[in-house]
């Protein structure tokens, strides 16, 4: 199978969709041969010396499309490299399948196969094969970087001899991955950073890296699937406005990133935010693309309002072409290693993530793939991570808890059945006693459950040695048993079971001891 | 002794065994824990031998040589124990547990004192002597099956579940009986009693074999738990019933852990079990060409790795290869490669049971790792070693919707490089399930004896250096 990497034709796009290094591991992977378009690394500063140093034939445009049996892209096809796409060709690129039809159409009279590799399913299996994630990280990052050069002044604070400048206020809204990669970007040039968003699941990773997470006082959950976010109500979105109308007046810098998946971006930053801002700050809106998260973005320009500088820039990987050249590139290289490599190449309906991906399979139209049941497997491995009480208690199912609650209560009331009718009369002393030694029972389990919990592992067989020889206190029943000066049946009874019960304590404690002195590092 | 004070000192063992359960979390405070424990069991025993009431020169003489013998039996079976013979040791010592309730429950019915005559007495006594003789016959037979005295095969009677339930009803019948009639009659009841709950014991343990028995003995550990605890109840001890509660949960979490390690319910193993004709696999008719490897080879592909992971397995015990693995693994570490262990949760015979062969070896604990810790790792190994393990590592667990071990969390070792797994024979493991595994394209098979071959391997080592 021969593999063909073109130029991209995108007016400004600079990556390209595989680098040397990958060119090389393709070969190594079994493909027979790897052709790459003149000049197509040349943005993303790999030459093409360097690329057929890793083993690829340089070769013009139309040699790219015609020879090739697998084409490599970042950007979907134009109309123009459509019409010179061979039939029968696979090809792996961006495609949006959603808002590319005509596109599709025409693929498939050519009767080729597509895997859109925005369409890779978010399981994390498929996680090395994202390249979204994988973008969006470097959009995150780069978005900071154009913040930095439109804003006037420093973002960490400094005490200079001249005087002191405070530190810049950034507020990111939206923490997926672009947003989260923003925080640790402007974290690390000293901003002062606080993030939003409607899923209350990133608040702990926006807190690990060290920006104050922000909430409405509205409780929803923001989670619609997937990872993504949904659309909120009307209230949320109202308390939502007011938060950021009201921040607008602290912070210096602005990036939002809110997507929905499937819809326009939510504009959440009105004009009266922009107009509450401080001159000179800045507003980054990574989601300029899908409409803008600001009223005012105009998507691929800088606009200035009352002062406030408004970036709608949308080729933020492009602005890093050569890292997001190699990325991208490995993405691929991922998907193609589970595709079978080179030699056993081939497109497998079973697998999740091809499955995805697959969009045009021989011209059919195999798009949107249909809805999987999460594979048990998928599930399992998440509850078995915590060995822990919490995840215990988070196996137990609603409807399972319910069946608990009826157990634990009919349980009381057999107890209460059987003292009552047991009884004549007031209750016993004897009753008393054992509903005293119930409780302490009740309270010893519970005690036990929590201790034995924390218990490595690795010392389960010593903790039965001296679970052993703690029941071996049984002994001190036996004991209490021994009396009298004729050797009666009761008698021998409980020295037989003392002389057990010891055996029991001491060699429990004994081979416990030997086994916990073996334990080194 | 005045009974203020012995509730005191009771009350001070009671809280010495919640530290030594404590102290195991890790392996630093371990060996204080057990010291606690020993100190707990230590104050009540002479609180105890205090507060024996009509005492006499006689029952004091016999006690203290009961205890003598006792102790200097169960010293020497301490010491003699062989670090693969734990799981044998653990289920003796449960059947000692099972007996000594017994018969503290007939001695406490012969000799009633001051709790005697109530109802819920004759209950406590019932509950007390049904549970200890269940764990008492349940542990001799898991002893047997683990000292390989007996078949570990399961028995398998036809309707074994209604044989279970029809002891159920018998014990409780029984048991009623007992508490309607007084004096020698209701003795009678108690021994027809006992005797029923002791063949119980022995149908419910000899219907589990095989891989299934770190379950059974956690399983009985639990029983022994409650034992104790009924018979702190029959007795009015609360150290008792503390000891017991607390050993009965520890046994319950072993079992749910080993369970949930097996993707199994408590039920399913107990009363289910493998081998049954509805589990077929459509794994087991998949074959395909496995590819040996030699001593000489493994160990070029060793000296190239630069990190290694062993997974051990009940074959790595019964070959007692365990002091050859650790040479292994010392030379490759000398050699600046990074050797790690994975640990099953089910490898072995008995919760933990590969964690303390391996340190008996002298192998580091900070390298033994749990399957959730080391899972995720083995992408980047160069080779995987399997020692001795087969159902563990089985990729069809996951894969595999037919195999009767589907979705029980595995060991990923087919992620590596190349894993190399040494047996004995092409066998299947214990659940009779075809291991996809050892026809995959980066899987090498190393047949033999364990520890010959890891001994060969280590000769080998030594000599290219």
């Amino acid at each position: 199978m021969i593999v063909s990497i073109p130029r991209e034709t995108f007016p400004g796009e600079c990556r390209v969709a595989a680098s040397p290094t990958a060119v090389k591991k393709l070969l190594k992977m079994g493909f027979e041969k790897v052709l790459v378009e003149r000049g197509a690394g040349e943005t993303a500063s790999f030459s093409d010396a360097a690329y057929e140093q890793a083993g690829a034939v340089l070769v013009d445009t139309a040699a790219a499309f015609a020879q090739g049996d697998l084409l490599l892209k970042v950007r979907a096809l134009s109309d123009a490299e459509v019409g010179k796409v061979k039939e029968g060709m696979h090809v792996m690129s961006y495609v949006y399948p959603a808002s590319n039809k005509p596109l599709l159409e025409k693929l498939a009279a050519r009767k080729v196969t597509l895997l859109a590799m925005d369409c890779v399913p978010r399981i994390s299996r498929a996680q090395k094969m994202d390249a979204l994630s994988a973008m969006s990280n470097i959009s995150g990052y780069r978005a900071v970087i154009e913040a930095a050069s439109h804003f006037g002044s420093f973002f960490t604070a400094q005490m200079t001899a001249a005087g002191r400048v405070p530190p810049a206020k950034v507020l990111i809204v939206g923490a997926g991955v672009a947003g989260l990669a923003a925080v640790g970007a402007a974290r690390g040039l000293g901003a002062v950073v606080r993030a939003f968003d409607t899923r209350a699941a990133v608040r702990e990773q926006v807190q690990s890296m060290g920006a104050e997470f922000l909430e409405v006082m509205v409780k929803e959950e923001g989670e619609g699937g997937g990872g993504y976010a949904k659309v909120m109500s009307p209230e949320y979105i109202k308390a939502e406005m007011e938060l950021f109308a009201q921040q607008a007046k602290e912070v210096d810098i602005v990036i939002t990133t809110a997507l929905i998946p499937g819809r326009p971006a939510p504009k959440l930053w009105e004009k009266r935010a922009v107009e509450n801002m401080k001159p000179g700050s800045v507003v980054i809106d990574m989601a300029a693309e899908q409409g803008g998260n600001c009223e005012l973005t105009v998507p691929g320009k800088v606009v200035v309002h009352n002062g406030v500088k408004i970036v709608g820039l949308t080729d933020y990987p492009s602005r890093l072409p050569t890292t997001s050249s190699e990325l991208y590139g490995n993405c691929l290289l991922n998907l193609l290693t589970d595709m079978g490599g080179g030699s056993g190449y081939h497109i497998n309906m079973q697998d999740e993530a091809v499955r995805g991906a697959l969009v045009l399979h021989e011209g059919t139209l195999t798009w949107p793939p249909p809805v999987v049941e999460p594979s048990p497997q998928a599930v399992k491995p998440a509850a078995a991570a915590t060995p822990k009480p919490e995840a215990a208690a988070a196996v137990a199912k609603p409807a399972n808890r319910g069946v608990r609650m009826a157990i634990v209560g009919g349980l009381l009331l057999a107890l209460w059945l059987f003292l009552k009718f047991t009884q004549t009369g007031a209750a016993s002393p004897a009753t008393y006693a054992f509903l005293q030694h119930l409780t302490v029972f009740v309270l010893a389990v519970f005690v036990g459950w929590q201790v034995i919990w924390s218990v490595t592992a690795a010392l389960h067989t010593p903790l039965m040695s001296l679970t052993n020889a703690i029941s071996g206190i049984i002994l001190v029943g036996a004991m209490l048993q021994t009396n009298g000066d004729t050797p009666t049946g009761a008698l021998i009874i409980s020295l037989i079971g003392a002389l057990l019960a010891a055996i029991n304590i001491v060699g429990g404690s004994y081979v416990t001891q030997r086994m916990l002195h073996m334990f080194r590092k | 002794m005045e009974s203020v004070l012995l509730t005191i000192a009771y009350l001070a063992s009671s809280v010495f065994f919640i530290l030594a359960l404590r102290g195991l979390s890790n392996q630093e405070t371990a060996r204080t824990g057990n010291i606690y424990g020993m100190v707990g069991m230590g104050l009540a025993t002479l609180a105890t031998f205090l507060a024996i009431k009509n005492g006499t020169p006689l029952s004091y003489t016999l006690l203290f040589g009961a205890l003598v013998v006792g102790g200097a039996v169960g010293s020497v079976m301490a010491a003699r124990v062989a670090m693969t013979s734990m799981p044998q040791m653990v289920a003796l010592l449960h059947s000692f547990v099972g007996a000594a309730a017994v018969l503290v429950g007939f001695a406490s019915f012969l000799n009633p004192g001051e709790h005697g005559g109530s109802a819920i007495f004759v209950v406590e006594v019932g509950v007390d002597i049904a549970i200890g003789a269940i764990t008492f016959t349940g542990s001799v037979v898991a002893f047997l099956k683990l000292d390989a005295r007996i078949s570990g095969k399961p028995l398998v009677l036809p309707g074994r579940n209604y044989l279970n339930l029809a002891m159920l009803i018998g014990i409780i019948l029984t048991g009623v009986m007992f508490g309607r009639t007084e004096g020698g009659e209701a003795l009678g009841w108690l021994l027809a009693m006992t005797a029923i709950a002791s063949v119980m014991g022995v149908h419910l343990v000899a219907a589990i074999g095989g891989a299934d028995m770190p379950v059974v003995v956690s399983m009985l550990n639990s029983y022994s738990g409650w034992t104790a605890a009924a018979a702190g109840f029959m007795l009015g001890s609360d150290l008792l019933i503390i000891t017991g509660a607390l050993v009965g949960s520890s046994g319950a979490i072993l079992s749910y852990i080993m369970c949930r390690a097996m993707n199994r319910s408590i039920w399913n193993v107990i009363f289910g079990g493998f081998g049954t004709p509805t589990a077929t696999s459509k794994a087991s008719t998949e074959q395909g060409e496995v590819r040996e490897i030699d001593v000489e080879n493994l160990v070029g592909e060793l000296q190239a790795a630069k990190e290694v992971i062993i997974v051990p397995g009940y074959g790595m015990a019964v070959a007692r290869a365990q002091h050859a693995v650790y040479e292994l693994t010392s030379l490759l570490r000398q050699n600046g490669t990074k050797v790690r262990f994975g640990i099953h949760p089910v490898a072995g015979r008995l919760p933990g049971h590969m964690n303390v062969l391996l340190a008996e070896a002298n192998v580091p604990y900070d390298i033994v790792l749990e399957m959730d810790e080391i899972n995720e790792d083995f992408e980047k190994t160069d080779v995987v070693l399997v020692i001795g393990a087969n159902d563990i590592v089985n990729p069809g667990a996951e894969t595999d919707p037919g195999s009767p071990i589907y979705g029980m969390p595995v060991l990923k070792v087919w992620h590596a490089k190349m894993c190399v797994m040494s047996k004995r024979s092409r066998a299947a493991g214990y659940a009779g399930v075809d291991n996809p595994l050892f026809y995959m394209e980066n899987t090498r098979m190393l047949f033999g004896d364990a520890r010959d071959k890891v001994a060969e391997l280590v000769t080998a080592l030594k000599a290219g250096k």
